[in-house]
């Protein structure tokens, strides 16, 4: 598959008048030099040499990378990590082209004790009790961790028991254990990139759906987007458009319909990405219907049962001095042949309901600082955080360093000066060969890195996607530097 | 042509990489006409009440039982009808109320309110129980582990 998908790339570029070699070579030199040149130009301050025990919650991308730049900042680094899942420093971006096909799952499946950076204590297990007033935490194997400074980055959960009919119970991590999810998402029809094996699980499904609709069958594929924050805003559509250049390939488009069903109302909240999405969804006839919050799922029948909301005027509100609204809903069925599921999302259960969490589960904290609202000595980033947007390693890559600096200001008895400004980074994969590079932050607005139109897509993206992005992840940023 | 995007995009990349352009510019600053405590007291007092206790029969909810951070998400929440792609709000009619209330001129920081609806009535009114602190419209159903 991984062969198949490399021809297509080639292909692609011959059209291009490029070659794969030329490709290959320039973001090799690029990534070269983004190593050499980092040593010198991206320490997050000068080295400190303040002391204090630091403990971090979660070993992923957020967690790894903030005790990567903490080794290389401090002279004398006491760095804690606890985190019991064996591959939690995966690449999970490339989760989605491994659904389409393009990847595999070698390719996208990092070890955790690999990226450990030197002189940080790794726990493998789980932190499961935290006391913030007395600076401790128990872990799953029973050890009381004290700390000066905590550090959350502990992910979040995929909460597919939200949904009913599928007779799952647990909530399962995107890796580790995923027994409870993968007897029945995987399986006729169903599928879900938001987790590893799903991944892999979901390229099988396409297959069959586009075979069904190459053999000549009218066949119809749905799209999910849940009511709760999601990680990767934008894999429930990308996911969407490699269906729809799968389908194309095989010259089975016309036989498909493909729906997208999100529970807002709208395809991005910046407006010029919502336009261009928009376009893009015309263009190749790919349907949606906003307001559909999948609630149940009959994997027999193929039927999902979505909840579809509106308002409608209300009585007037003498304090509003305006008509009030009222919410009104109803259940609507829908068949399948293809369904793809975002699930719902949440903070741990053990982290969301202890006294670090939040009435929404998500640790709360100051947007800009990422320091707990409630206890200075503890911040959060990543997943978890509850700022909004986020929740891309293209967040996590801003929100390790201002955490990083910000802990060492307060251990040098400093004023916190590092201030996240909410930029994410989305890059919209379009089609197989083309790429929307969407960065945006709190401003709402378009805030591109390169002098380019944003809202173009790109096939030098596509190149960014498929070749720099990952070396750039698992080389620069876990090892605490990009 | 192509080439010259690709080697601008390898020289964007080192340059980006590089971290040296990590500094955000700051967000375009916008005037309100009026601060966050005459919004509050010209207009969310009405519904949410002189201490933030909220009024349940106007399914209202409290605001005086979050600090200012869990606060300030909820308010972004509102102002922007949700805080991701196509995940909607929580806040389903307050973000048509918002609006509503934005054209007749309460518009407001969140930041800013935030941290006055924490100045003021954090842990100073009746405790409030959590199930009044949840938003009046779909509240997020727990799941049974």
């Amino acid at each position: 598959m991984m062969k198949e998908g490399m021809e297509l790339i080639d292909a692609h570029f011959k059209n291009e008048g490029i070659s794969r070699r030329d490709a290959i070579k320039m973001f090799g030199a690029s990534g070269a030099a983004m190593l050499m040149a980092s040593g010198s130009t991206t320490e997050a301050k000068a080295s400190s040499s303040v002391k204090a025990k630091i403990l971090i919650i979660g070993g992923g991308l957020a967690g790894m990378s903030t005790a990567a730049r903490f080794s290389n900042s401090l002279d004398n680094p006491d760095i804690t990590v606890v985190e019991p899942a064996e591959y939690s420093t995966s690449y999970q971006p490339g989760q989605t082209l491994v659904g389409a096909g393009i990847w595999t799952n070698e390719d996208v499946e990092y070890k955790r004790d690999d990226f450990v950076p030197s002189g940080v204590t790794l726990i493998k297990e789980k932190a499961v009790e935290f006391d913030p007033e007395n600076n401790s935490v128990k872990t799953s194997g029973g050890k009381t961790l004290k700390y000066d400074y905590m550090v959350i980055a502990a992910g979040l959960k995929l909460d597919f028991a939200r949904i009913e009919g599928l007779g799952i119970s647990d909530t399962i991590t995107s890796r580790g254990d995923d027994s409870a999810v993968r007897k029945v998402i995987g399986q006729n029809g169903i599928a879900s990139i938001y987790f590893a094996n799903g991944a892999t699980d979901t390229w099988v499904q396409m297959q069959k759906f586009i075979a069904d609709a190459k053999s000549g069958k009218k066949v119809k594929g749905l799209f999910t987007h849940p009511n709760t924050p999601i990680k990767c805003g934008g894999a429930p559509k990308k996911i969407m458009y490699l269906t729809d250049a799968r389908l194309r390939e095989a010259g089975a488009r016309d036989n498909a319909e493909l729906l997208f069903l999100p529970n807002g109302g709208k395809m991005f909240g910046v407006k010029e990405y919502h336009d261009a999405i928009v376009n893009q969804f015309e263009a190749r006839d790919m349907k949606w219907n906003y307001r559909h919050n999948l609630v149940a799922v009959d994997p027999v029948k193929k039927v999902a049962t979505f909840n579809r909301h509106w308002k409608e005027k209300g009585a007037w509100d003498a304090d509003l001095e305006e008509y009030s609204i009222v919410p009104r809903s109803e259940k609507i069925e829908k068949e399948f042949d293809f369904l793809h599921i975002t699930p719902p999302m949440k903070a741990a259960e053990e982290i969301a309901n202890s006294p670090v969490g939040s009435s929404k589960g998500w640790v709360p904290v100051h947007k800009e600082s990422l320091q707990h609202v409630k206890y200075p000595n503890v911040f959060a980033l990543g997943d978890i955080a509850a700022v909004p947007m986020g929740k891309t390693g293209g967040s996590a890559r801003k929100q390790y360093k201002v955490v990083v600096n910000n802990i060492i200001s307060m251990m040098e008895g400093k004023e916190l000066e590092a201030k996240y400004a909410g930029y994410t980074v989305c890059p919209l994969i379009t089609s197989i060969g083309t790429v929307m590079l969407a960065e945006f932050n709190w401003t709402k607005k378009p805030t591109p890195s390169f002098p380019l139109d944003p809202t173009q897509e790109r096939w030098i993206w596509w190149l960014l996607k498929v070749y720099a992005l990952k070396p750039m992840t698992q080389y620069g940023m876990l090892s605490g530097r990009a | 042509m192509k080439k010259i995007n690709l080697t601008l995009i390898s020289i964007a990349t080192i340059f980006a990489l590089s971290g040296c352009n990590d500094t955000p510019s700051s967000p375009e600053a916008k005037i309100y006409t009026k601060t966050a405590a005459e919004v509050y007291q010209q207009s969310c007092i009405k519904c949410h009440g002189k201490n933030g206790e909220g009024n349940t029969k106007k399914k209202s909810p409290a605001l005086n039982d979050r600090q200012a951070g869990e606060l300030e998400l909820d308010l972004y929440d509102v102002k922007n009808g949700g805080t991701n792609q196509s995940s909607g709000t929580d806040h389903d009619i307050m973000e048509h109320n918002m609006q509503k209330l934005m054209d007749k001129g309460y518009d407001y920081d969140p930041k800013a309110m935030a941290e006055y609806i924490e100045k003021s009535f954090f842990n100073k009114g009746t405790v409030k129980s959590v199930e009044d602190a949840k938003p009046a419209v779909e509240p997020t159903p727990v799941v049974a582990q």
